[in-house]
């Protein structure tokens, strides 16, 4: 299908969908309302649901409050005005929900929302017994039911819209990146926590907007209505039923069930709910993916060519190759070819002061104090469970130290997230790799060149990914899933994201481990290459080799203390090093 | 002064119950690795089966207990292996699984509470048992509350024992510590894990048992309950038995001063007062160990 084709189906089912009031049909016109209330309501959650995977479980909480908002303010307020405010409320509830519980990972987030409708349904309830004397509002206006279709048609238009623009925009990224892997994604400088609740909140308001215009249908409107479990628990099931990370899902979804639906409520009243959570079941099971997953299978079952899984909200495809002749070299880090200063007498650009952490009874990390200047590559190295990675966790943010501190260019870390750190200029790459196996490569650099803070524009941030990535030999793997990449091009992967951010000090956790005897080689040029432009290095290694050819100056470490510090052959020659790393002698 | 004393007692006997509710949840949650939304839903089946059981065959909850554990055992084993066990097996890993599951559960709460509905309707449901008076701390309580209470605490006594003192304790603590990490000690995790599960079942029916002898209760209060359980597991930290007993023990009081001090529609915001004050507060409950 072509694209111009696939921009226009859209605007045509939106417009043959305004047009269904015409038929005169009230039954239609009803049916219509349900479908459109349920589409946009599954449309604003899977906005958020999808990417992320944070499952809200609080829909007809938002429903509910933009619904009351237009229950007991319909007489004073002009209707207009009221869609906006319920906006705002859903948004700032969302807002309150999303600071409380988005800025910790875990299950926090679900389970606040999977009592959320529960608490406001009965909050009104009070506040309608101990305030306005009655539970339950009588709303009656002029609006008819076509003009609650309308306006349904058009916010369905809009949140698609909204949808469309954010999956193409760096935050539809980063919420990709949060639900894949959100500690690599603060590494790469993307500000979770408040991209989560921004996005939370804008969906949210949707879904009070949505409330707010169906609530005049019910002239009646009490809390056991508005807060109804069941709208939280539809558009979860559309959304699922469609596909939750595509954007004609939760439309696909919503036409089949909530017909179905309707007809159950028809002739099962009582078995309703129990039909509904077993079909949901049965959908969780069979089509995890829903029915537009299906879809690429079936191509594949007909022996047709498969279908280019259309990788959610990519950024890269678009790009035109980059052209060869590229007038100077970006600079990996951002300074052309400076030739490398004696390295000892460059500006100190870390300092590691007293830090220590423990973990329980634990001590990881004791009393470390070290200084690391400008330009140099600075070893870190230890036995197995000395307290290395613990000590790039610390720079980097991960943890807090219990006691010293570190500071960075001068300025303290303390209190600092991980991805202030990132966007100050210290990059990381992980013991483990990290990456996002759906993701493309280029979707890997690019935002970290972006949320880095250094280029503006997204086209500009493209282009700056390409090169880097060409550059690290990694071109023709621009747009191929790093899942599918080798262990060595994953690593590679890793350094060009931690590049991207253009960091003054870049921290390597053991990243020659694991690749064979040739990788090793191409990989000690590589890290030569970024210490010739002038790029500050951390290396945590094992490799002796690597430490001799690569390191200034290193430290060991043995039970989380430092017990030798120089140029590596000084280290190396060091008795108390030679016992920690051999091990004492029999007759000592 | 007696209002205050007559609060903090029954707060107390709510909170005996909540700790055990919750010990049944934290179990679930830490060991088998499954947010069981569901959980409030099966002890309101307990609890309505407990009152039938009473109104129609004259059955004391106690004797009631009997069939009702091993029966929400066997339940919950088999939720377990039928359910969950084989979404894994289409996932692959529990990891891949755990925004299906979450759904999954959910589910299954509307399951469990729409054939509850289908059946009973949205009636309240109670019975009188044991509706006698006794002085305690120079309070009166109903006596049925204050077997509920000891029970309660007999039964999470036996079962913090039963995790601390056994090697299949230590084999259950060893899952929840690490699950991939069990297997080279060993253990047979998805064994352990679902029986684990069911057992959690178990402590849900008998809390449902317990809190029919004095509470009435219908079929859309199961949601309340899970949140409550939630909110004792998240205040205490997962898998901490002694956190959930203060823990429970705070909520149940806090819920008793709210309803008697201030308005009984208030109690689930004060619940949630208390899920904001630990989330912000203690982020790894009171005893430590983040929340997965």
């Amino acid at each position: 299908m072509g694209s111009i084709t696939r921009i226009a189906v859209l605007p045509v089912m939106l417009v043959l969908a305004a047009l269904v009031p015409f038929t005169g049909n009230d039954f239609y016109i009803a049916l219509g309302i349900s479908i459109l209330l349920n589409a946009v309501l599954a449309t604003a959650w899977g906005l958020f649901a999808g990417p992320t995977k944070y499952i809200s479980l609080a829909t007809a909480a938002f429903f509910g409050v933009g619904a009351y908002t237009v229950g007991l303010f319909y007489e004073r307020v002009p209707m207009l005005a009221l869609y906006p405010i319920a906006a705002l409320i859903g948004a700032v509830l969302a807002t309150f929900v999303g600071l409380t519980t988005l800025r910790i990972q875990g299950m926090y987030f679900t389970i606040f929302t999977f009592g959320l409708a529960e608490l406001i349904r009965q909050l009104m309830t009070w506040y309608q017994r101990n305030v306005t004397g009655s539970v339950g509002v009588y709303i009656i206006t002029d609006i008819t039911a076509r003009q609650i279709y309308w306006s349904l048609t058009a916010l369905l238009a809009l949140t698609l819209l909204g949808g469309w623009l954010l999956a193409r925009s760096r935050y539809g990224l980063a919420l990709l990146m949060i639900g894949e892997d959100e500690l690599a994604a603060r590494h790469s400088g993307v500000r979770t926590t408040a991209v989560k609740v921004v996005v939370l909140a804008l969906t949210s308001a949707i879904m009070a907007v949505t409330g707010a215009i169906v609530a005049p249908r019910w002239t009646y409107l009490d809390p056991n209505i508005a807060f109804n479990p069941t709208l939280s628990f539809m558009p979860a099931v559309i959304a699922l039923l469609g596909g939750m990370q595509r954007f004609w899902g939760p439309l696909v979804g919503a036409i089949p069930l909530v017909i179905l639906f309707d007809q159950l409520n028809a002739r099962f009243p009582t078995t309703y709910t129990l039909i509904l959570g077993l079909l949901f079941m049965v959908i969780v099971f069979v089509i995890p993916d829903g029915i537009l997953g299906l879809l690429p299978k079936l191509q594949r079952l007909r022996g047709a060519a498969p279908a280019p899984t259309a990788a959610p909200a990519s950024l890269s495809a678009p790009l035109v190759p980059s052209t060869p002749t590229r007038t100077a070299s970006p600079g990996v880090d951002g300074i052309t070819g400076t030739p490398r200063a004696s390295t000892l007498n460059g500006a100190v650009l870390l300092e590691v002061n007293g830090v220590r952490k423990a973990f329980g009874g634990i001590v990881a990390v004791d009393d470390l104090s070290f200084t690391i200047r400008e330009g140099e590559v600075f070893g870190i190295i230890g036995p197995n469970g000395s307290g290395k990675t613990t000590v790039l966790n610390l720079i980097s943010g991960v943890y807090e130290p219990d006691r010293g501190q570190i500071l960075f260019l001068g300025r303290s870390l303390a209190h600092k997230a991980p991805e202030e750190i990132a966007r100050a200029g210290i990059a990381r790459t992980f013991q483990l790799v990290r990456i996002y196996p759906a993701l493309t490569c280029l979707d890997h650099v690019v935002p970290a060149a972006l949320f880095g803070g250094h280029v503006r524009s997204l086209a500009e941030a493209r282009e700056y990914a390409s090169e880097l990535l060409e550059e690290l030999g990694m071109g023709q793997f621009m747009h191929v899933p790093a899942g599918q990449l080798n262990f060595i091009d994953q690593k590679r992967l890793e350094l060009a994201r931690a590049l991207a951010l253009r960091p003054k000090l870049l921290l390597l956790d053991e990243w020659l481990a694991g690749l064979n005897p040739s990788e090793m080689l191409i990989g000690m040029e590589l890290i030569e290459s970024l210490r010739g432009r002038g790029t500050t290095i951390v290396l945590i290694e094992h490799l002796m080799q690597a430490v001799r050819r690569l390191c200034d100056r290193c430290i060991v470490m043995s039970f989380g203390q430092k017990i030798a510090e120089g140029t590596p052959e000084e280290v190396l020659a060091n008795p108390e090093v030679v016992r920690v790393y051999l091990g004492e002698a029999d007759n000592a | 002064m007696t209002s205050i004393l007559d609060a903090l007692v029954t707060g107390l006997v709510y909170g005996g119950i909540y700790a055990l509710l919750a010990l049944g949840l934290t179990l679930q949650y830490g060991v088998a690795r499954i947010l069981n939304l569901a959980y409030g839903d099966f002890l309101i089946a307990a609890a309505v089966f407990a009152t039938l059981l009473y109104q129609r065959f004259q059955l004391s909850p106690l004797v009631s207990l009997l069939l009702l554990l091993p029966a929400s055992f066997l339940i919950h084993l088999l939720v377990y292996h039928l359910v969950f066990v084989q979404l894994e097996r289409r996932r692959g890993s529990w990891r891949a699984m755990e925004a299906s599951s979450i759904l999954l559960a959910f589910g299954l709460s509307f399951v469990v509470s729409g054939a509850m509905l289908a059946i009973f309707g949205g009636k309240l449901f109670s019975y009188s048992y044991l509706l006698v008076p006794v002085q305690l701390l120079g309070s009166v309580v109903p006596a049925n509350r204050l077997l509920a209470l000891v029970l309660a605490l007999a039964f999470g006594g036996f079962a913090y024992l039963l995790l601390v003192r056994t090697r299949i304790g230590t084999a259950i603590r060893a899952i929840a510590v690490d699950p991939d990490g069990a297997p080279l000690a060993g253990i047979d995790v998805r064994r352990w894990a679902g029986l684990t599960f069911a057992f959690g079942g178990i402590i849900c029916a008998a809390s449902g048992v317990l809190i029919s002898m004095f509470q009435t209760f219908n079929v859309p209060m199961g949601v309340t309950f899970t949140l409550k359980a939630l909110v004792v597991v998240i205040m205490g930290g997962v898998g901490n038995a002694v956190g959930a007993l203060v823990a429970g023990l705070i909520l149940g009081v806090t819920e008793s001063f709210v309803a008697r001090f201030i308005s009984p529609g208030l109690t689930l915001a004060a619940v949630y007062g208390l899920f904001v004050l630990a989330v912000l507060t203690m982020r790894t409950g009171i005893f430590g160990r983040a929340l997965r």
